[in-house]
């Protein structure tokens, strides 16, 4: 596969590594996406700086910017990235590990989803943010409510999606390795999951996004630490830099995950890319 | 050696009503195959053909009849009384009789099926789609005659070589053409040594010179199991009339609704055969009135 390329080592990961960047950030860097892009950007400097709109609404990029280094510097803020990334990951481990296998079995076998449809069909119509009083109630403020929030809105989605993914697997794929006198289990693992591989990623992607969205709740709700913590803060203090920083720092944790994620998918479906 | 007793397949489906109503899709069917034999069935879309392929296949279970392989029944046969039915039930409560089992791998029949188009895992490469077969295949031995992983990447190579695929080890099936994809089907049909190819339009997603070379490297590769202890059969599934004549032994003419056998045409002719000679074309006539008589209730052709 990789021919011409170092195999292992350092200087594999370092070009792994390039791979991801050109792939994460080609996008941003097209000239029509330019074009678009910094008009925006000198729009935000200079607009408040016109008094266009009055900057105590929209502060001015450099002013975010400052806000950005202040709390980086003094209001710790790559701790509470690291507290609220620590949660999520944790969330996103658990919810992943029991929803796909989950997702597996439903779509495998008719009887077990006969059992658990249903229940998943009762409880997801709740909106995540309705959990949230049971929650303070059940696990009070603290970590593992933050991480009973995330692990609600990242279930479902991968749940369904996984579902949906094996049970459209095409019957004759099925067939063709049943006649070579596969298992269940070696068809699982080789057919089902493949034929879904695409809906997994999918839905993991949908499962990064409603996990930080329930980030952000859970925090604002309560908590001592994190970056909807600070949010809140900032809120209370009329802090509006602030909030911006925080804005994009969520942001760009979300298009970071949903990146990595990408260049899984493009790395281990490599059967795809050449369509 | 395959034998189909009294095969029969019903269905229920919902009429235009939207009412439960029975189909039968296949109608007691016998057939005997003996070993090295190409055997076509031909017949209107929707008569059954593919069904009975599936059943032979052992991925549908005949309503009626048995399928016996070697003398082997491929599948048990159904339940008969209340105190059969009970037990049937309880064995398969959670898995599907047709399953292999749940966590072991077991090839129960010398069988190989090629689709036309779902042929080959798009997931996997050339070489891996062989070596899945292959470990499949070698899954009820014991440890010690297993293939190492070496040999089933050489046999996988040597495989794909004979089927004119040589280079295309590290290719994903998205990369083939068609035809090539239909070789690669091939090939890992082959590559387990079976005795029976079932085949299921083989070649009717290929374009017409793809598919005369395809024909033609079937017979080959037909004809170099015959001097072997295990001579193949292979049994196809076809819309393509004079692809049945020029490849088998004897065309099975299936009628539709219910899909039931209308005639068997030995195909006597000596091989290799002109695809265009007289004798042929003569079959081929006598079969498209046959089939014509079925799709137009009408035709001088009386049996």
């Amino acid at each position: 596969m990789n021919d011409g390329f170092e195999t292992r080592g350092i200087r594999r990961f370092l070009w792994e590594i390039g791979g991801f960047l050109k792939n994460a950030l080609g996008n941003f860097f097209s000239p029509g996406f330019l074009c678009l892009f910094v008009p925006l950007l000198l729009l935000w400097e200079f607009l408040p700086r016109l008094d266009v709109i009055p900057e105590s609404l929209l502060p001015r990029l450099s002013t975010v910017a400052a806000a950005f280094v202040d709390m980086l510097l003094r209001k710790q803020l790559p701790l509470h990235i690291l507290y609220s990334l620590g949660r999520f990951f944790a969330a996103f481990g658990i919810a992943v590990a029991l929803a796909v296998p989950l997702g597996l079995l439903m779509g495998w076998n008719l009887k077990i989803r006969a059992i658990l449809l249903p229940l998943w069909q009762l409880l997801s119509p709740i909106p995540p943010p309705a959990w949230v009083p049971m929650t303070i109630i059940v696990f009070g403020i603290g970590t593992n409510m933050h991480i009973f929030l995330m692990f609600i809105g990242i279930f479902y989605p991968v749940l369904f999606n996984t579902y949906q993914g094996i049970k459209d697997t095409d019957p004759r794929f099925l067939a063709s390795a049943r006649v070579f006198g596969a298992s269940e289990l070696t068809l699982l693992r080789k057919v089902y999951f493949w034929h879904a591989f695409g809906s997994i990623i999918m839905s993991l992607k949908t499962g990064v996004s409603m996990g930080l969205v329930m980030l952000v709740i859970g925090e604002a709700y309560g908590g001592r630490m994190g970056i909807g913590y600070l949010l809140g803060q900032a809120k209370d203090y009329f802090l509006i830099p602030d909030m911006m920083v925080c804005m994009a720092v969520t942001g760009f944790i979300g298009w970071f995950l949903i990146e990595v994620l990408k260049y899984v998918e493009i790395k281990l479906a490599v059967w795809k890319v050449g369509r | 050696m395959i034998e189909a007793r009294g095969i029969g397949k019903f269905f229920s489906v919902v009429n235009d009503k939207g009412l439960a109503e029975g189909l039968t899709a296949v109608l007691n069917v016998s057939l005997a195959i003996p070993d090295g034999r190409i055997v076509s069935l031909v017949g209107p879309s929707g008569c059954g053909k593919s069904t009975f392929l599936e059943i032979l296949a052992g991925l549908q279970a005949p309503s009626d009849g048995e399928i016996r392989i070697d003398g082997k029944l491929v599948l048990e046969p159904l339940p008969s009384t209340r105190k059969e039915m009970e037990d049937y039930k309880r064995r398969y409560r959670f898995i599907s009789p047709l399953a292999n089992g749940v966590f072991r791998d077991r090839p129960k029949h010398d069988i190989a099926m090629i689709f036309q188009d779902y042929a080959v895992f798009p997931w996997m490469t050339a070489r891996q789609n062989i070596v899945f077969a292959l470990k499949l295949r070698s899954a009820g031995k014991r440890r010690s005659e297993r293939p190492s992983r070496a040999e089933m990447a050489e046999k996988a190579r040597f495989h794909l070589a004979r089927v004119g695929l040589a280079g295309a080890d590290n290719k994903y099936p998205s990369q083939l053409s068609g035809g090539m994809r239909q070789r690669l089907a091939l090939a890992r049909a082959l590559a387990v040594e079976p005795k029976i190819i079932l085949m299921d339009e083989p070649f009717a997603a290929v374009d017409a010179l793809a598919r005369e070379k395809l024909q033609d490297d079937l017979l080959r590769l037909w004809g170099e199991t015959l001097e072997s202890p295990r001579p193949v059969i292979i049994v196809m599934v076809t819309h393509d009339v004079p692809e049945a004549v020029y490849l088998s032994d004897e065309v099975i003419v299936f009628s539709p609704c219910p899909g039931t056998i209308r005639n068997r045409i030995p195909v006597d002719i000596p091989r290799p055969r002109a695809r265009t000679g007289p004798a042929s074309v003569e079959l081929q006539e006598r079969i498209y009135a046959m089939l014509e008589y079925d799709i137009n209730q009408e035709s001088e052709y009386s049996i």
